[in-house]
């Protein structure tokens, strides 16, 4: 079972504002105040391609988790790891083609994927067939692809025994599994999660669009310098 | 800057940040020494070290594996597809 989205949106900077906005957006609650469940970024990789110009880089950043409680609650501690921080690991890759003018990233969630994975693919692209706009805007399109794998898992670990037994309760109307059924389980997790994603979806780009303005009144050397500032002080920038 | 999920690393981690950030608007982005961001390879490394132990502690590595596992398909798909 998938669950599909696809946004379009134009920002009003010039594309490589817009992939340095994208390395920043997690870089201090102080610069996007939207990032404050981001609890650490971390590179794990980068290099160019020689051949191609390209910049890959891969990144993990730890979430405060967006797993609905209600969804939690439902869930045995063997699927969810026991974990009771609830915060999730977020593997983030992307590549840069400045030549070409493209960014192509890509974020999926690293531990509850037996529960929901949810898949995030963002284009970043020089503005298409309107080449007088290059200069000052950026189009992006995101993908968002959620998958619910909860009854898959369920079925696996518990092994035929347990499907005879939920046949069986199935036939004579009881049972847990047979009233909710793991469908109806995997499609209200796929719909609950989504209806979350487009809410972040509005935060995530109001985040980036603080940090363009930002970097438009004081350019990259003024943004790190306000952040380290603000890190120091451990006080809130004021805002513009 | 934000916290590394080490924060033994946070001192190397900001370094590092610090330099790619300078490193990517002022020269990736102008098209200048796109070969590759040497400058910042030492703290790189350095940065790479503190935080291997913190991500195997956590299981990170593992769960990294997984994903790369369960990408396979999906990858050799994409890339067919992509520019």
């Amino acid at each position: 079972m998938v669950l599909t989205h696809t946004t379009n949106h134009t920002y009003s900077h010039p594309f490589p504002t817009v992939t340095l906005a994208f390395f920043l957006r997690y870089c201090s609650p102080q610069l996007n105040p939207f990032a404050s469940h981001v609890l650490s970024t971390d590179t794990i990789s980068s290099h160019v391609d020689p051949t191609t110009g390209r910049l890959h880089t891969t990144r993990i950043h730890l979430k405060k988790s967006r797993l609905p409680p209600a969804v939690m609650k439902l869930l045995p501690a063997t699927l969810t790891g026991g974990n009771s921080d609830k915060a999730s690991y977020i593997l983030e890759t992307s590549v840069v083609d400045m030549r070409e003018g493209w960014m192509s990233t890509e974020s999926r969630n690293l531990n509850y994927v037996g529960v929901l994975s949810v898949v995030e693919r963002q284009l970043y692209t020089l503005p298409k067939n309107r080449p007088a706009a290059a200069a000052d805007s950026t189009d992006v399109e995101t993908k968002v692809v959620f998958r619910s794998r909860l009854g898959e898992r369920i079925r696996d670990r518990l092994g035929e025994a347990r499907d005879r037994a939920e046949a069986a309760a199935e036939s004579s109307g009881g049972g847990f599994f047979a009233r909710l059924g793991a469908r109806g389980i995997q499609r209200s997790i796929e719909t609950l999660a989504s209806t979350k994603t487009q809410d972040q979806l509005g935060k995530s780009r109001e985040g980036m669009r603080i940090i363009l303005e930002r970097l438009r009144h004081t350019g990259i050397m003024g943004v790190l310098e306000l952040t380290k500032m603000a890190s120091q002080r451990g006080m809130q920038v004021p805002a513009r | 800057m934000s916290q590394s999920l080490a924060p033994e690393c946070n001192e190397v981690k900001e370094r590092y940040d610090t330099c790619f950030l300078k490193w990517y608007s002022e020269k990736y982005l102008r098209g200048l020494g796109t070969t590759d961001n040497n400058e910042c390879a030492g703290l790189f490394k350095e940065y790479s070290k503190c935080l291997q132990g913190a991500l195997k502690d956590r299981g990170i590595d593992k769960l990294l594996d997984e994903a790369r596992e369960d990408n396979k398909e999906n990858d050799a798909a994409l890339m067919g597809k992509k520019k």
